[in-house]
């Protein structure tokens, strides 16, 4: 003889099958790509987050943007800032860590994770933000301003690809060695 | 236009925030598409990439009809064509190594943001250096090699 169920009976019962499908898409990278690029396009047109075309979402030179303003208003310098954050910040960087910690608390995914390592990651984080301005934004802005039409952002993507396929085959062939 | 409402922050931060709940959600990476599927084929990310393209691609052409604000001839935009082909070498090289160290630090800035928001204690270190190299950038190595790409 059992006493009560070894399975509780689920929540909310039977949900339907298209409610179910809804609530996967954020697991979803198509939906992420498909977000991303309708809200950074409706941010520059309609959301005053431009003059430099196609600057609605990214996070070298927004993030450059934010540190430029806040520098030059409490410091008194003069850095660049380019014409869409010269007068209000533009707060995206803060937001994406707001938004991605409060995805990990909601679902119970949040830790204070060390894999070792920082000081490499520190000096490819200085890399990788000199490179980034250089060429004009980080790989999503870089996506973004190729649907937007940009003719040196075709080439650089080109350039990115080829990039992640050497530094790929390089660490597998450390990793082999 | 642009730039002197405080619209620009409200925005901003909204997109912030939607960004960095999805890319949270789904782990999306625009480095980690290719490098997933070079090293074990696997293709979840690299739809995501190429979703982000066509979606800009269709999302800016109907812009490009209801507004007409963008001024070029066919897909391309006017005025950002490289002027001569040093520029396309210094933007194929900037490429080269943008990808190349991004891979190496094991995620594209954005998805390091998001790493940083879950917590990773590397990530905060990428963002130390990534903020530092932001005034260091702009105040002495963009004056020498900032017009190599115009």
């Amino acid at each position: 003889m059992t006493a009560g169920t070894v399975t509780p009976a689920r929540e909310g019962g039977a949900e339907s099958p298209v409610r179910i499908q809804i609530r996967r898409w954020p697991r979803s990278p198509v939906f992420y790509g498909i977000v991303v690029a309708v809200i950074a396009a409706l941010a520059g047109q309609w959301g005053h987050v431009s003059p430099p075309a196609a600057y609605g979402l990214c996070s070298a030179c927004h993030g450059r943007d934010l540190l430029n303003w806040t520098l030059n208003h409490v410091e008194g310098t003069h850095l660049f800032v380019t014409a869409a954050g010269s007068h209000w910040p533009l707060l995206t960087v803060i937001g994406v860590v707001l938004g991605s910690f409060a995805a990990s608390k909601k679902n119970r995914e949040f830790g204070s994770i060390d894999i070792g390592g920082n000081l490499r990651q520190f000096g490819l984080g200085f890399i990788v933000m000199c490179v980034a301005l250089f060429v004009g934004g980080c790989p999503t802005r870089i996506i973004l301003r190729t649907g937007y039409g940009d003719v040196a952002a075709i080439f650089t993507l080109f350039g990115i690809a080829g990039g992640i396929v050497i530094a790929t085959l390089s660490m597998r062939w450390v990793a082999r060695r | 236009m642009g730039g002197e409402k405080v619209t620009v922050s409200i925005v901003s931060l909204c997109v912030g925030l939607i960004v960095g709940y999805l890319g949270q959600r789904s782990r999306m990476c625009t480095i980690g598409g290719l490098r997933d599927w070079v090293l074990v084929r696997d293709t979840a990310l690299l739809k995501g990439v190429g979703a982000m393209l066509v979606a800009s691609w269709v999302i800016f052409s109907v812009i490009r009809q209801i507004a007409g604000s963008i001024s070029g001839t066919g897909l391309l935009a006017s005025g950002t064509t490289p002027s001569s082909l040093s520029a396309v070498a210094a933007v194929v090289i900037g490429g080269l190594l943008l990808g190349f160290f991004a891979t190496l630090s094991g995620a594209c800035p954005l998805r390091q943001h998001v790493l940083a928001g879950q917590g990773r204690i590397g990530a905060w270190a990428f963002l130390g250096g990534f903020y530092i190299a932001a005034v260091v950038y702009t105040s002495w190595i963009e004056p020498h090699i900032g017009s190599w790409v115009v």
